[in-house]
């Protein structure tokens, strides 16, 4: 069997696996899930298991891939991702997104950021396929297993590439938190970029930020810290928080606390660097 | 038997006197005789960067680097079996391509007169550099004086130039954007020192720039649909995109008769008419059922994409101009004989076929001249089949029936003074049929989703 690609053994546990959360997933990604799924299934979902959802580490931004992304904002269907605020009767979503978590990984921070913000709808955005199968069973698992009291319906993933198409899905001033946790390093300068914040990416993130939105940054890796800090301090329409405004964030304490990267830091005792960063309003034109 | 390559891009001033023309890495200029009606030869510019020193040069660079990392780190010289340690010198070798490498074409492109016809542009792929050159119209041995060779990071793939003449503006390969100064001095280590103005996160293929209403603006295209409005100088505010197209964008205008308009085209089979100003589609002329008939075997698609029975064809629009002083669009499906006119009117902004022309082989670039006694396009073609004939036509617009048709005697004229600057046996430009430079890329740009993970 060929070990880097284990789905051409079909009766590999990791196949079965993924094919049948692949069927689950069909079934409930999109349906609005309450009550009365709660009854049929009659029982709890499992939460999906990390090992099976193995991928290699890293994609290339820069590659032709097959991703589904909608022609503009005004044509993406949100109300599959978020059906419980999808009003039928109006055919409007009664919520908008308005928090964005770039990278979002197994979607720790998503799901700690939930029960914090009940009142904002909350994307994660990722670009390897696995890790978004991983984060979409993980909610369907908890919407499932929280009917009762509807929690968890203000999250969802999307499979996408946000140093491309971003725009594609934002208003202008649509967004109000932007994070960016434990992003890839490109140590190699040539690769710098492929780095998720660049001088010429923060004019595009300060498009869909409102004004005072907030940019929050986090890395275990100084290099980067410096490098994110020092685009962002340089980029006309950004101003770093202080210390004491880290100190008393909320999404702070979740952003250390919460990612899977986060978690793996604490246990090998590393560091983490955090940078926030205000929105600042558009200067008058010249 | 060899022949005179094809010429790739064709540009004149806006009276249409002074034309210029690229073959191969060779531009050359021609002047219209009104007298005579002949075209004299003014001047002509070889690239001569020889792409080998710029890998040297990388090379050295990349080998001292090497020796610097492995200093810092503290990795021990290579010792001989006495122990002894030995210097390893090498010197930079220049790696030579195997065989089945591809050729290496020194291209020119982006050719583009300034708006004072003073000055002008073009891109060398050699050494990925901006070219700026003076004309120097009273000049007869050479009215080509280059003035600045500025190379840059990643191939510039689409330039402009500002309206005051001062700046142009260069949009690359990689989807990084750069602002250069005509009169600031090369700058020699672009990597360091320049930073972009603007970027995407893909190829751009389109660059202008506009004033309205007293602001400056930047349009840049890009392979991944979108077209992206920035202010200027201010370009880290982003303007507006403008959503729409579904395939990768080759080329955008902004007519000089309505500078709220901006009209947009590449792998979707229509032309895009904008208003920018709002961001709004104001209209989409679908033009599959003019070009079918001209589509061919160039247009299959690669095998890896090719369907079962073999006949998937994939075509784009490669260029698209807009008269300046007339509502009147002309573009071209690459890799056809047809030129298809639009017009647009001016009140409903709703564009309808003007005319089609089809020219004796197929377009390899177009350009517009225009001032207050005539006005068309410039057409260049890829003629390698022709015995050295109708390498360019010129279209001109007859203003009693309004209706464009090529000028075949100024053509011949033109085609004849090409023969005579080139025809000599050692010349540049003379190569075997094999040895033509790719003149069909523009489809390569349509993405088909190769990578899944």
């Amino acid at each position: 069997m060929d070990l880097r690609n284990p789905n051409r053994d079909p009766n590999s546990r990791r196949v079965l696996y993924r094919t049948n959360k692949e069927e689950n997933r069909k079934e409930l990604k999109h349906v609005k899930i309450d009550e009365s799924t709660l009854a049929q299934e009659g029982k709890k979902l499992d939460l999906p298991k990390k090992r099976f959802y193995r991928q290699r580490a890293h994609s290339n931004p820069f590659s032709d891939h097959q991703l589904d992304y909608p022609t503009s904002p005004d044509d993406m269907n949100w109300s599959k991702l978020f059906p419980h605020y999808y009003d039928s009767t109006t055919g409007k979503m009664t919520k908008d997104v308005t928090i964005a978590d770039i990278g979002c990984g197994f979607g720790g921070l998503l799901i700690d950021l939930s029960p914090a913000f009940p009142e904002d709808l909350i994307l994660g955005m990722e670009i390897r396929v696995q890790v978004t199968n991983y984060v979409e069973d993980r909610i369907i698992a908890l919407r499932t297993n929280h009917a009762k009291d509807y929690q968890y319906q203000n999250i969802n993933v999307i499979r996408g590439n946000a140093m491309k198409f971003l725009p594609n899905f934002f208003q202008r001033a649509q967004l109000s938190k932007m994070f960016f946790c434990f992003p890839d390093p490109h140590f190699k300068q040539r690769k710098h970029k492929a780095r998720i914040i660049t001088n010429t990416l923060l004019s595009e993130y300060a498009y869909v930020l409102k004004d005072n939105g907030v940019i929050y940054t986090i890395t275990d890796v100084e290099d980067l810290h410096n490098w994110m800090v020092k685009h962002l301090e340089e980029h006309p329409l950004f101003e770093r928080y202080d210390k004491e405004w880290e100190d008393n964030d909320k999404c702070v304490q979740i952003m250390r606390n919460a990612t899977e990267e986060g978690k793996k830091v604490e246990r090998k005792k590393g560091d983490k660097f955090v940078a926030c960063f205000r929105r600042l309003p558009n200067p008058a034109i010249v | 038997m060899s022949l005179i390559h094809p010429i790739q891009a064709v540009v004149s001033n806006r009276s249409g006197e002074l034309i210029f023309a690229v073959l191969k890495n060779v531009i050359i200029a021609y002047r219209y005789d009104q007298t005579n009606g002949k075209y004299l030869e003014m001047g002509k510019w070889e690239d001569q960067f020889s792409r080998d020193e710029m890998i040297k040069i990388a090379v050295v660079k990349e080998q001292a680097r090497q020796l610097a990392e492995n200093e810092e780190k503290g990795i021990k010289k290579s010792k001989t079996n006495e122990g002894n340690t030995i210097e390893k010198k090498h010197d930079a070798k220049i790696p030579v391509p195997g065989p089945g490498a591809p050729p290496i074409y020194s291209q020119i492109r982006n050719l583009m007169i300034s708006n004072d016809e003073t000055m002008l542009l073009a891109c060398a792929d050699s050494d990925k550099s901006v070219l700026v050159f003076k004309i120097e119209t009273l000049n007869n041995d050479n009215c080509l004086k280059l003035i600045k060779r500025q190379p840059f990071p990643k191939r510039p793939n689409a330039i402009t130039i500002t309206e005051d003449d001062k700046t142009v503006i260069i949009a690359d390969k990689f989807g990084d954007v750069y602002s250069m100064l005509i009169e600031s001095p090369v700058i020699e280590n672009i990597d360091e020192e320049f930073e972009p103005i603007l970027g995407h996160v893909s190829m751009l293929t389109g660059v202008l720039s506009t004033t309205n209403n007293g602001m400056k603006f930047v349009m840049t295209s890009d392979r991944d649909e979108h077209i992206k409005i920035s202010h200027f100088p201010q370009s880290y505010i982003v303007d507006k995109w403008l959503f729409g197209h579904k395939e990768f964008v080759s080329s955008i205008c902004i007519p000089s008769w309505n500078s709220n308009i901006l009209v947009s085209a590449g792998g979707d089979h229509g032309i895009f008419l904008w208003d920018w100003i709002k961001g709004e589609k104001l209209d989409e002329f679908d033009f599959t059922d003019l070009v079918l008939p001209y589509i061919n075997e160039n247009h299959l698609a690669p095998d890896r994409f090719q369907n079962e029975e073999n006949d998937l064809k994939e075509f784009a629009v490669s260029k698209l101009v807009s008269l300046p002083n007339n509502p009147y669009f002309a573009f071209f499906v690459e890799a056809t004989k047809l030129l298809i006119i639009l017009e647009v009117d001016q009140s409903t902004y709703k564009m309808k076929l003007l005319q089609k022309i089809v020219l004796p082989y197929y377009i390899t670039f177009i350009s517009t001249f225009s001032d207050d006694k005539t006005m068309g396009f410039n057409i260049s073609l890829d003629n390698r089949e022709s015995g050295d004939k109708d390498f360019v036509k010129f279209i001109a617009l007859d203003t009693t029936s309004n209706t464009f048709s090529i000028k075949e005697e100024q053509s011949d004229e033109f085609n004849t003074s090409i023969v005579n600057s080139f025809s000599k046996e050692d010349s540049i430009v003379k190569v075997e049929l094999d040895e033509v430079y790719p003149l069909y890329n523009i489809i390569s740009l349509k993405k088909h989703g190769e990578h899944y993970s």
